[in-house]
């Protein structure tokens, strides 16, 4: 198994910045995602690591050599694509078994060892049953795990995983993902997996890095970007609903610090969690603009006032969850605002209803208002 | 309008002989939001489009407001139909494919337009009216075409699998989107999903359809915690419920196996006396299983963590059960709590928790008195 580092990697498609001047490392044996939505780049840095696009600037580095220059196939890596990518004249058999059978690696394995090999990934992954089949004869879910059993056969020095479960239904995609974790545990690997899900980043990773429009908008554990996400875009890619945001004004007056958003929300902020560039200047009635941003199990609903913190707000929608209510109010126009209950708390609410709504103190991160919409209503 | 009754309805395709749908009986009533779940080829879908009068009922009836609707088409039945993909006009605006339904129907330009404007306004529309669906992102559009399906005012609303594929960024919203619009015009609608998650979400009772059957149908509250059968139990629920082997003790309790000798659970009510000295399938939730780090007396057994799976506001917990098939159990705990692969867990069910399977078929325990 080997370190991966990308040193400030750049990739130009024609004029257009696909990735820009990222760097990272992921260490032997550990688990890194690449989290963000469609068209972030993270395919592209995938593949450069791969060596299927070539890099525009900057160095890739295995183990400390760089391989910028070295064809994929000098790479000592596996890929699963989104793709799948199989070879639709093979056998499932022979697919998984392909990368056993390349030369450069001078496996030369017995028939038996070989077989021995292809089904225990095939079997572990569930679809053992499926050895004698051709591509075409499998649905989508069956393709996409036998392209990740031709990923995982191989113990090469990285693996590279590009939405291997994406495809699989929920229910699938759950069990495989455990799946994933427990051969990444047993075996110590190197992975860089990419995903849209950030279930699933949360769920497999070591380290996250949340990238954005080529960038890298955060890393960390996936407790530090679940809790901390470092910006508005990173909390409403993480959870499920997203973050709440709701913008508007953090205001220096005679009781301390005060947000105001929209004509219902006037709430006192500890000053301690507003980081300091986005305070307002000193001096009363200083104001500066802010996107507060709170996640649904920190707004609190009742019928009564429970604080002076406390505001009320028409209920816009209740929907269930298995042991929990999901309450949502219309803050602003075309905006939601969520907010998690326990079963029972507050019931048989009709849509209309005016409720108490209240933030935990302790829960509210403010950030710059990014010019990119945080919500499409 | 509003009531559906679909009474005793078969679906057959006689080219591939097999039956889609068997001998379905259940009623939608009125203003209410049924989701019907199931597997893939189960049969949901067969069954939207017999309601919708896109697909012939081979035998038995549905009936809308007591009248039979067999043989009316499509259009007769004034049936709201939007499937997941967004099927919508590329050449016209917003503003005219929503009117499109209404110009069809030949309605006159002034009524058009408050009947455009009003629906635009709910949906959050009224800003993109002038643009083309092409230019909208994903979300946007869909709320265009839920829009056009729900203009006309149909006596009901059918869904099909309308948001299951979205991102979760705009899942959120589009769920209170649904129900929101489902309150507020007074709809009677039927929601077709295999997804658990969404149709515990948006419904008032869910029907649960496989193998062109139903299985159950009842209130979230009802499915959860008294599921008709085995299949019931393990589809709604993420994560699943485990299935431990067990063997009835007496009317009172079932006894587990361990290598530390047999631990003893005490179940809610009585089972009938042909059960004892068999096996049976406990049943336990993820969710609603406690952990401890003690031993913890009756009703609990120990575990070995394998794999901790972080999933923000909960951990999900992996681990070898030490019961003497070594079962592999799933156990959801608060994410603040920090457990490490390797230590070894008391599991408490409390007697109210476990469900118990002869086969797919519930064992229900008398209650007492």
């Amino acid at each position: 198994m080997a370190e991966v580092r990308l040193d400030n990697v750049t990739k130009l498609y024609g004029r257009k910045t696909a990735v820009n001047g990222v760097s990272f490392v992921c260490k032997e044996g550990e688990f890194l995602s690449i989290l963000g939505p469609t068209g972030a780049g993270k395919s592209t840095i995938l593949k450069m690591i791969a060596g299927i696009e070539n890099v525009t600037s900057g160095q890739i580095l295995f183990n400390g050599r760089v391989v910028n220059d070295l064809p994929p196939q000098e790479r000592n890596v596996s890929m699963a694509f989104e793709t799948y990518n199989l070879y639709p004249h093979m056998k499932v058999y022979d697919n998984i078994a392909f990368p056993l059978r390349a030369p450069r690696w001078g496996l030369k394995l017995s028939r038996d060892k070989e077989r021995e090999k292809v089904e225990e990934i095939a079997n572990f992954l569930g679809i053992g049953d499926l050895l004698d089949r051709l591509p075409q004869q499998l649905s989508g879910g069956q393709k996409q795990r036998v392209s990740l059993a031709r990923a995982l056969v191989r113990k090469p020095e990285v693996f590279l995983l590009d939405e291997p479960i994406a495809h699989l239904d929920a229910r699938l995609k759950f069990t495989t993902q455990t799946l994933l974790k427990e051969f990444a545990t047993n075996y110590h690997s190197t992975i860089v997996y990419v995903t849209h899900d950030y279930r699933e980043a949360l769920a497999l990773s070591d380290r996250i890095i949340v990238l954005r429009k080529g960038r890298i908008e955060q890393e960390g554990s996936p407790e530090e970007v679940y809790y901390s996400p470092a910006s508005d875009f990173v909390g409403r890619l993480v959870g499920e609903p997203p973050m709440n945001m709701i913008d508007g004004e953090l205001e220096d007056g005679v009781g301390g610090l005060v947000f105001k958003g929209g004509d219902s929300i006037i709430l006192r902020v500890n000053r301690d969690l507003v980081r300091p560039m986005q305070l307002p200047p000193q001096g009363q009635g200083m104001r500066q603009r802010a996107r507060l941003g709170i996640r649904c199990e920190y707004v609190k609903v009742s019928r009564e006032r429970l604080s002076e913190d406390a505001f009320q707000l028409p209920v816009y929608a209740v929907v269930r969850e298995a042991e929990s209510v999901l309450f949502t109010f219309q803050v602003q126009e075309g905006k939601l605002l969520h907010a998690r209950t326990r079963d029972g708390d507050v019931s048989g609410c009709e849509v209309g209803e005016k409720l108490w709504v209240e933030f935990d103190r302790h829960n509210m991160f403010f950030f710059p208002i990014t010019t990119e919409r945080a919500t499409r209503l | 309008m509003s009531r559906v009754d679909i009474d005793h309805v078969w679906k057959v395709y006689p080219r591939a002989n097999t039956a889609a749908v068997k001998d379905l009986t259940f009623t939608v009533n009125h203003k209410e939001f049924l989701v019907i779940l199931g597997p893939s080829g189960g049969g949901k879908s067969s069954t939207l489009r017999m309601l919708a009068g896109l697909e012939d009922i081979t035998r038995g009836e549905i009936r809308f407001d007591g009248k039979v609707v067999n043989n009316l088409g499509p259009a007769e039945r004034n049936v709201a139909l939007a499937f997941e993909s967004y099927a919508l006009y590329q050449r016209l605006t917003v503003y005219e494919n929503i009117a499109f339904p209404l110009r069809a129907k030949g309605m006159k330009q002034p009524e058009v337009h408050r009947k455009v404007t009003e629906i635009a306004e709910r949906f959050a529309l009224t800003p993109v009216l002038k643009k083309h669906p092409s230019s909208l992102a994903g979300g946007q559009q869909q709320r265009v075409s839920l829009a056009r399906a729900l203009v006309r005012q149909p006596n009901l609303t059918l869904l099909d699998e309308p948001i299951s594929h979205m991102d979760q960024r705009v899942r959120a919203e589009m769920r209170a989107l649904i129900r929101h619009i489902h309150d507020t015009m007074g709809n009677t609608t039927v929601y077709v999903t295999h997804d658990q998650a969404e149709a515990i979400a948006l419904c008032d009772r869910i029907a649960i359809i496989n193998g062109g059957m139903l299985q159950q149908i009842g209130t979230v509250a009802e499915i959860w915690n008294r599921p008709a059968n085995k299949f019931v139990a393990f589809f709604v629920g993420e994560p699943a419920m485990n299935f431990v082997t067990g063997v009835v003790q007496d009317g009172r309790s079932v006894v587990i196996p361990t290598d530390q000798g047999a631990k003893v659970f005490r179940i809610a009510g009585e089972i009938d006396g042909r059960y004892v000295g068999r096996e049976i399938t406990v049943g336990v939730r993820p969710q609603q299983i406690t952990v401890s780090r003690e031993e913890d007396g009756e009703n609990t057994i120990p575990g070995r963590v394998r794999l901790i799976e972080f999933r923000g506001e909960i951990t999900v917990l992996t681990m070898d059960l030490s019961d003497a098939k070594k079962t592999e159990l799933k156990v959801v705990v608060p994410a603040t709590e920090r457990y490490a692969p390797g230590e070894v867990l008391w599991l408490r069910w409390p007697s109210e928790i476990i469900h118990l399977f002869d086969g797919e078929v519930p064992v229900t325990p008398q209650q007492p008195g």
